[in-house]
């Protein structure tokens, strides 16, 4: 996103700047209207300015899977500033060097391009480790101090970015201690400050209310950054480009042409070895209200004014303020769960979910879960949205899919086969790719009409070496744009519709779990949510 | 044109299937043959696609089936000498996995005797990822002698896969007056260059330049300004911090040294300083008072005048003796004053990138790097290739170059 944020236009101020514009002459942006002018038409990504990462929660799994590894690949690529450093917070023993060892490690296992040893050595000469508890006010006091001394040492101008890659329940305890150290404090001549928060944001609708709170006591909403990595992903910023980047797609997307879509995040993985994790989380705190939330309100929205970070996520918001939360009879009806038996995925037997480390026996936690939603607006009354995610899935998939109305009329009345209605498929992993399906008369005297399909996939039209989506969202935190991160209103409106499908389960019997075999697609229950509207969930 | 062709020869000679199997983004040759003539270049591009033994075997003695063609463009060279050709190849080849095209090769020879093509047909592969099927491009050198090589129309024309965008990669020196850019440039949609190995001081190539999209419908790409890019980022950025942002509508001087050995006026091609003038001054929206002329002494360079507004703004490109190619941008400096207070900048090259000192009011500001490690023609061709359309920034600066220049 960085690289295409348009600058905002500027309305005439002046009588010589009117006259260009009633002429249709573009206008220069001014530098007396707060635009640089320098700025417009350069193609590279932007550098951000310098500044320190404080980075919490640097000795997990996810700093070392997603985040450093996405860090070393922006130095790599010359995206970070010279003028860089990370504090790294963890509670384990370590000091810089044996810190930076395991950083080394970790990024060999986890670097999608391998940095040449002297890149290595510059990145992790960078990285700083500091010792403590979250919740300790000596740790934040020492940092406080030690970010001075590394602003003067570094260069860089007082700009801080913390990172919050910590269990959720950590997240207010430390924006309260940044709070208390006026580490929030931006400086007047520079020196911004901001935050990234991980997901998950809340447990519910008033978790997520009072974390909010919390957060925006301390920081303003312009300096939070609250992420979805899936928003991040090639595919799913392509999919504005492709809704609103070609003319002949967005006439069709509406009520009138399309009869449904089915949006799918199917995972092959187990719990792994987050089993205590997913045992308070379940597939619809950890995707639903989320990936599968945000793939929606992104389908569905309408254009923004402009590309701007707000423009877009009021539209975004929007969308999920049409979904009207479910009573507890469409919960019943609307709803799936299902929780994964043992089974076999991809030629291993694997065990059952409550079979799994940290996990109860008689566990009610849904590795599953499908809904069918609405979206009352103009466009897409009436228009059922199918969405599905599941853990021990045949395979790992996810996909956006569009399916068109059938034709008006059947024309070829003596065809041996019906046309199948259009469809329109947005892979976005594996095989990041559009597939557009459409009926053509099969070779030969008779008159049979076949499915056959255009299949762009990206890694045979591009090469492959698209950034992953943390190397996209942490250089736009970085760089200060905001259009692919969650806001507060959005995160509290996908709760809205999240929370009042557990309230519902709550009342509900205990589910009869497992009731899908590993290796599936779910539950029979799922089958039949679909199949009651006369549909069927699509073959992936 | 194109019948003649047809007539210089005798249709495919050999050709040669190659099974070995590949490896993960390192492009192979995966067919080679060679023709005599046009319809004879056509049909062993046909016969590529339809052999039967384009699947290739995988690294496990699996039966890996090759992908079709897949193009994303039409690239023609025009290489003047036949390693020129060479050079190109491999380059286009490097970028076969990411930016498939047909490219045709095109060197005209032996303009004196009689007609005669000779053509080289190969098929590139290569595997993007684990599991992918293989990409393929089409590579065809052309060595057009006689005249045949003063018609380049008549034999790229028959061989451009149409509904695909065309790029003229023109390497050396073109000649955008000529015969062969009065034939190819009304086909094409985009012409790349490298004004910066012009000879002499390269400003007429320029001026030659800017006049192409009045004559026809092409976007230019030029190397030379493409490999500025990190350049602008540091003065824009700059130009970012709110308290100096106004002082860029009172710049009253702009100066960019360059690498020399000599000095002698005319000696080093000063193609580049000239853009990094020719894009400030576009994007402050100044005019032309004087344009740049080169002074009679050694290590004068060239001096010019811009107006900006009612205020005057004296420009200059200075040589500077260096080891570094000659023509390289060394140092852009610019200076404002606004209100008595005065905004000094000099973005200086280094090994990796460049620095950004300022000072204002003599107070001196923290330094900013920028790394930018230089550009292979590669990752210029990459970078260009990636980034389609109209570039109407790129065209306002040529446009000021040329005015800067006239």
């Amino acid at each position: 996103m960085s690289t295409k944020a348009p600058v905002a236009p500027v309305p005439p101020r002046t009588i010589r700047e009117e006259r260009l514009a009633r002429d249709g002459k573009k206008r220069r942006p001014s530098p007396h209207a707060g635009v640089n002018p320098l700025r417009e038409g350069l193609r590279l990504e932007r550098v951000p300015d310098p500044h320190v990462a404080v980075l919490f929660g640097a000795t997990g799994d996810l700093s070392h899977r997603k985040v450093f590894p996405a860090l070393a690949q922006l130095w790599r690529t010359n995206l970070l500033p010279t003028d860089w450093a990370l504090v790294a917070i963890g509670r384990r023993p370590y000091d810089d060097g044996t810190f930076r060892m395991d950083i080394a490690e970790s990024l060999h296992k986890n670097c999608r391009v391998q940095l040449d040893e002297d890149a290595e050595r510059q990145f992790l000469d960078r990285v700083f480790y500091h010792r403590g508890d979250f919740d300790d006010d000596a740790l934040y006091d020492t940092l406080t101090a030690k970010l001075e001394d590394m602003h003067l040492e570094h260069d860089t101008k007082s700009n801080l970015l913390f990172y919050l890659a910590t269990q959720p329940s950590a997240f207010p305890v430390i924006v309260g201690q940044i709070g208390r150290c006026g580490l929030d404090h931006e400086v007047h001549a520079g020196g911004w400050r901001r935050v990234v928060i991980e997901k998950p944001f809340g447990r519910d609708l008033g978790s997520a209310i009072r974390l909010n709170r919390e957060v925006l006591k301390v920081f303003r909403e312009t300096q939070v950054y609250r992420i979805d990595h899936y928003l991040g992903k090639e595919t799913v910023r392509n999919l504005l480009v492709f809704r609103f980047g070609n003319g002949i797609f967005e006439p069709l997307w509406n009520r009138r042409y399309v009869d449904h879509i089915q949006i799918t995040v199917a995972e092959s993985l187990g719990v792994e070895e987050r089993g205590a994790f997913y045992e308070e989380t379940g597939a619809a705190r950890d995707v639903l209200q989320n990936h599968l939330l945000q793939l929606l309100s992104l389908v569905a929205m309408e254009p923004p004014a402009t590309f701007a970070a707000d423009a877009l996520r009021d539209e975004k918001l929007k969308v999920l303020r049409a979904i009207a939360p479910p009573t507890r009879q469409e919960v019943a009806r609307d709803v799936v769960r299902g929780q994964y038996d043992k089974g076999w995925v991809a030629g291993v037997q694997v065990k059952a979910y409550r079979e799994e480390d940290e996990v109860d026996r008689e566990s009610e936690t849904e590795t599953f879960v499908a809904a069918r939603f609405e979206v009352d607006d103009w466009r897409w009354s009436g228009v059922p949205f199918y969405l599905r995610t599941g853990k021990r899935m045949a395979k790992r998939a996810s996909e956006i899919a569009i399916q068109f109305r059938d034709v008006p009329h059947r024309l070829f009345a003596d065809a041996n086969t019906d046309p199948q209605p259009n469809l329109l498929a947005i892979r976005v992993q594996p095989d990041e790719g559009i597939l557009l399906r459409f009926g053509s008369k099969v070779p030969g005297l008779g008159l049979d009409i076949r499915p056959v399909t255009m299949d762009f996939t990206y890694g045979t039209a591009f090469s492959t070496d698209a950034p992953d989506a943390y190397e996209t969202l942490i250089l736009d935190a970085m760089l200060g744009d905001q259009s692919l991160f969650t806001r507060a209103d959005e995160v509290e409106a996908a709760w809205s519709i999240v929370t009042p499908v557990h309230d519902a389960w709550l009342d509900m019997p205990a589910p009869a779990f497992p009731n899908y075999a590993a290796g599936s697609w779910g539950p029979e229950d799922a089958d039949e949510l679909i199949q009651r509207d006369g549909r069927n969930w699509r073959r992936m | 044109m194109e019948g003649g062709s047809r007539a210089m020869g005798a249709g495919a000679v050999r050709s040669t299937p190659m099974n070995a199997p590949a490896t993960v983004g390192q492009p192979m040759l995966r067919w080679q043959s060679r023709a005599k003539s046009i319809d004879g270049i056509a049909a062993e591009l046909g016969r590529i696609w339809s052999a039967i033994s384009l699947t290739a075997e995988g690294p496990e003695g699996d039966e890996r089936r090759v992908a079709a063609r897949s193009s994303v463009m039409n690239l023609v060279v025009i290489a003047g000498r036949g390693e020129v050709g060479e050079r190109v190849a491999s380059i286009v080849d490097g970028l076969s996995g990411r930016h498939p095209s047909r490219t045709l090769i095109v060197t005209p020879a032996d303009p004196d005797g009689p007609a005669w093509l000779d053509a080289q047909v190969q098929a590139h592969c290569v595997v993007p990822s684990d599991n992918a099927p293989e990409t393929c491009s089409e590579l065809v050198y052309l060595t057009c002698g006689g005249e045949s090589g003063q018609h380049l129309s008549g034999i790229v024309a028959p061989l451009l896969i149409h509904d695909l965008p065309v790029t003229v990669w023109w390497p050396g020196e073109p000649h955008f007056g000529g015969r062969s850019a009065r034939e190819l440039l009304p086909m094409a949609d985009r012409i790349v260059v490298d004004g910066s190995g012009w000879s002499g001081d390269g400003l007429p190539g320029l001026v030659d330049m800017a006049e192409l999209p009045g004559r026809f419908d092409v976007e230019i790409a030029d190397f030379a300004m493409l490999r500025q890019a990190r350049w602008r980022e540091a003065i824009a950025s700059t130009f970012d911090r709110p308290a100096l942002l106004p002082y860029l509508g009172h710049l009253d001087r702009i100066e960019v040294r360059y690498a020399a050995s000599d000095g002698a006026p005319g000696m080093a091609n000063v193609v580049r300083p000239m853009y990094h003038v020719a894009w400030l001054a576009s994007r402050l929206d100044m005019t032309v008072v004087e344009p740049v002329k080169a002074g009679t002494e050694a290590w004068s360079g060239y001096d010019g005048l811009l107006r900006h507004g009612r205020r005057r703004v004296p420009v200059s490109l200075r040589p500077v003796e260096s080891t570094a190619p000659r023509g390289t941008t060394l140092i852009v400096e610019l200076h404002a004053t606004r209100a008595g207070s005065q905004l000094w900048v000099e973005v200086t090259a280094f090994a990796d990138g460049v620095v950004v000192q300022a000072s204002l009011d003599g107070q001196p500001m923290p330094e900013r790097h920028f790394t930018a490690p230089r550009k292979r023609e590669s990752d210029l061709l990459a970078e260009t290739i990636e980034t389609p359309g109209r570039d109407p920034i790129g065209a306002a600066v040529l446009d000021m170059a040329a005015r800067l220049v006239a």
